[in-house]
């Protein structure tokens, strides 16, 4: 988990290898000419609104599109359950004999949700469809903007807080028999609340987003959500990813600049690259941030195994 | 990555992490709290659970707060639980006054799509299958042969959600009253499949007139019938309503029930 890398690091690049010299132009004439455009942003924006909207629009309407939450839902009529809510409710019912009573449904949408996820790539979850993601990703904006206006100061922890979080939950779980962290859970509050009406729980989400936005940034994405931490487990040995073209890369960190999870981009920082190719990690939630921001496109999404058959 | 990189994070991570765990400790000693504060209120008075709820302990943890139940009910019966209710937060509960299951959908739907089985479908499908089977055995040749009305009667008979019981101090019937016009005044929302009615969707209660000399509304409501209230004689020719064994616990009764504050009333099934 800690030590990530122990191959040697290629030689730094040369001046003449940077691609913007290579070009003979400078940084900024090469920045405007490839552009910095927003559409991975835009696709990614439209899809959680639209399965969001899709679930609201079900319970509105009485159709059988995606019905239920994010806690626990069906789409057509097949199940999908959130992995850590269900292995809480697991750890417990093992322990009580409720287990058996679980359905087949259950079971499908259980390990329907984890084989989905293997193949797309883990916490692709968090950036496409949790509505948390959506809020904080605007909660990180103004945060940037303050941090900038030298209001603020940024505080940062370490990113394995996480698993902490995530045997902490599951202990808390298991001794209390209550389902401990869906009651504190911004992605099932929001979901609810979107779908069947609002609540007073709300102000929990207000309380979560004005620390995030004042003090620490994405600090329950970054180092509490044990669902993202699941993912995150889960997309260990994912085909689907984002990957890295040294001999395009100029070192500018523009990516590491709007990514979530900076530290999946370690290889972009000059001298810091062991291969011509480097795939992210499974803490990337495969946003597309960084394949927007990129002046050299040097970053792109892949399908590990497909893209060099192709 | 240098060794005192690797030492400033280690102890970075250590220091952070003991703030995580207290604040987990912080968290499961509040949730302690609650458990022994609200627990007991909840199981004994408020909490109407759906259909097919298993004991209230279990239920706190098995339901995963999905929603389907609350998605799938046609008549909108079922809610979610807010944040005043505790750790019972985004359960789903029947408020039986302002809306009662009255089985109008036929299927036990909000039993059979939870995917965790609190409201367990298990007990309703074997009830539901023996039943057919007895009508299949005496009913194979008849012309219109349905299974399907004995099933969902059979199904239904073997919910508890609570039991009814009767508040004589204001029952209309138990001062010899009768009742005229709608029940609830013509702002209610709520709805309700009267059995006599042989319609099959659920209709507004705002549009039922009644013209009563003794008022036996929960009587005619009843979706159940005769084998879960009635009207008895109570002494010298009085007829008041009277809950029997086969009451479910829909609270079709309390909702239609004419007085200010319903005279009859569903108390949960204690686990």
């Amino acid at each position: 988990m800690f030590g990530k890398n122990n191959k040697t690091p290629l030689p730094a690049k040369k001046k003449e290898d940077i691609p913007y010299i290579k070009e003979g132009i400078s940084f900024k004439d090469w920045k405007a000419k490839n552009g910095s455009g927003h559409k991975w942003r835009t696709i990614r924006w439209s899809v959680l609104i639209g399965i969001n909207l899709l679930f609201i629009l079900s319970f509105m309407f009485d159709l059988s599109l995606l019905e239920g939450s994010l806690s626990g839902s069906r789409l057509f009529g097949f199940y999908l359950m959130d992995p850590f809510n269900s292995l809480q409710m697991l750890i417990i019912s093992a322990y009580t004999g409720h287990i058996k009573f679980l359905t087949m449904n259950f079971v499908i949408g259980f390990l329907t949700i984890f084989i989905f996820y293997f193949l797309m790539g883990g916490r692709t979850f968090c950036s496409w469809i949790c509505p948390y993601h959506f809020l904080a990703e605007w909660g990180e904006k103004l945060h940037n903007y303050l941090v900038k206006k030298k209001k603020i100061k940024e505080h940062t922890y370490n990113i394995y807080l996480r698993y902490v979080f995530w045997v902490g939950f599951l202990i808390l779980a298991f001794v209390t028999q209550q389902l401990v962290f869906e009651d504190v859970n911004p992605i099932g509050i929001l979901s609810r609340a979107m779908i069947y009406g609002p609540g007073l729980i709300l102000l929990w989400i207000l309380a979560l987003i004005t620390f995030e936005i004042v003090y620490s940034k994405r600090f329950w994405c970054r180092y509490v959500c044990p669902v993202g931490a699941t993912w995150s487990m889960v997309g260990k040995a994912t085909p689907f990813g984002v990957k890295f073209e040294l001999d395009k890369c100029a070192h500018c960190l523009d990516c590491q600049k709007v990514c979530l999870v900076p530290h999946e981009l370690w290889f972009v920082e000059k001298g810091k690259a062991t291969d011509k190719r480097h795939d992210v990690g499974s803490d990337c939630t495969r946003c597309g941030l960084c394949i927007d921001a990129c002046p050299g496109n040097a970053l792109s999404y892949t399908i590990k195994g497909w893209d060099r058959i192709l | 990555m240098g060794k005192n990189d690797y030492n400033l994070n280690r102890r970075q991570f250590l220091k952070s992490g003991a703030i995580a765990v207290g604040a987990l400790a912080a968290v499961g000693a509040g949730v302690g709290y609650l458990q022994k504060v609200t627990a007991e209120s909840r199981i004994n008075q408020k909490f109407l659970r759906p259909p097919g709820a298993i004991d209230e302990s279990t239920f706190i943890y098995g339901c995963i707060k999905c929603g389907l139940c609350v998605q799938i009910c046609p008549i909108q019966a079922i809610k979610l639980a807010g944040i005043k209710d505790g750790l019972a937060y985004g359960t789903p509960y029947i408020d039986v006054r302002e809306q009662a299951c009255d089985f109008s959908c036929d299927s036990m739907q909000c039993v059979e799509t939870c995917p965790t089985a609190v409201l367990n479908f298990v007990q309703f499908k074997d009830v539901g299958e023996k039943a057919i089977e007895e009508y299949d055995a005496t009913h194979k040749r008849d012309e219109n042969y349905n299974p399907f009305p004995v099933q969902i009667h059979a199904m239904k008979s073997i919910v508890k959600m609570g039991v009814a019981k009767l508040k004589p101090e204001s029952c209309l019937a138990f001062q010899g009253k009768g009742f005229k016009g709608s029940p609830r005044g013509s702002g209610f929302k709520g709805v309700n499949r009267s059995p006599y009615s042989g319609d099959l969707k659920a209709t507004p209660v705002h549009d039922k007139v009644y013209d009563e000399k003794i008022c036996d509304i929960c009587v005619k409501e009843c979706p159940i019938g005769d084998t879960a209230i009635v009207m008895a004689d109570a002494g010298s020719g009085k007829m008041v309503p009277e809950v029997l064994d086969g009451c479910t616990g829909c609270g079709v009764c309390v909702m239609v029930c004419p007085t200010g504050e319903p005279s009859i009333i569903v108390e949960p099934v204690k686990s």
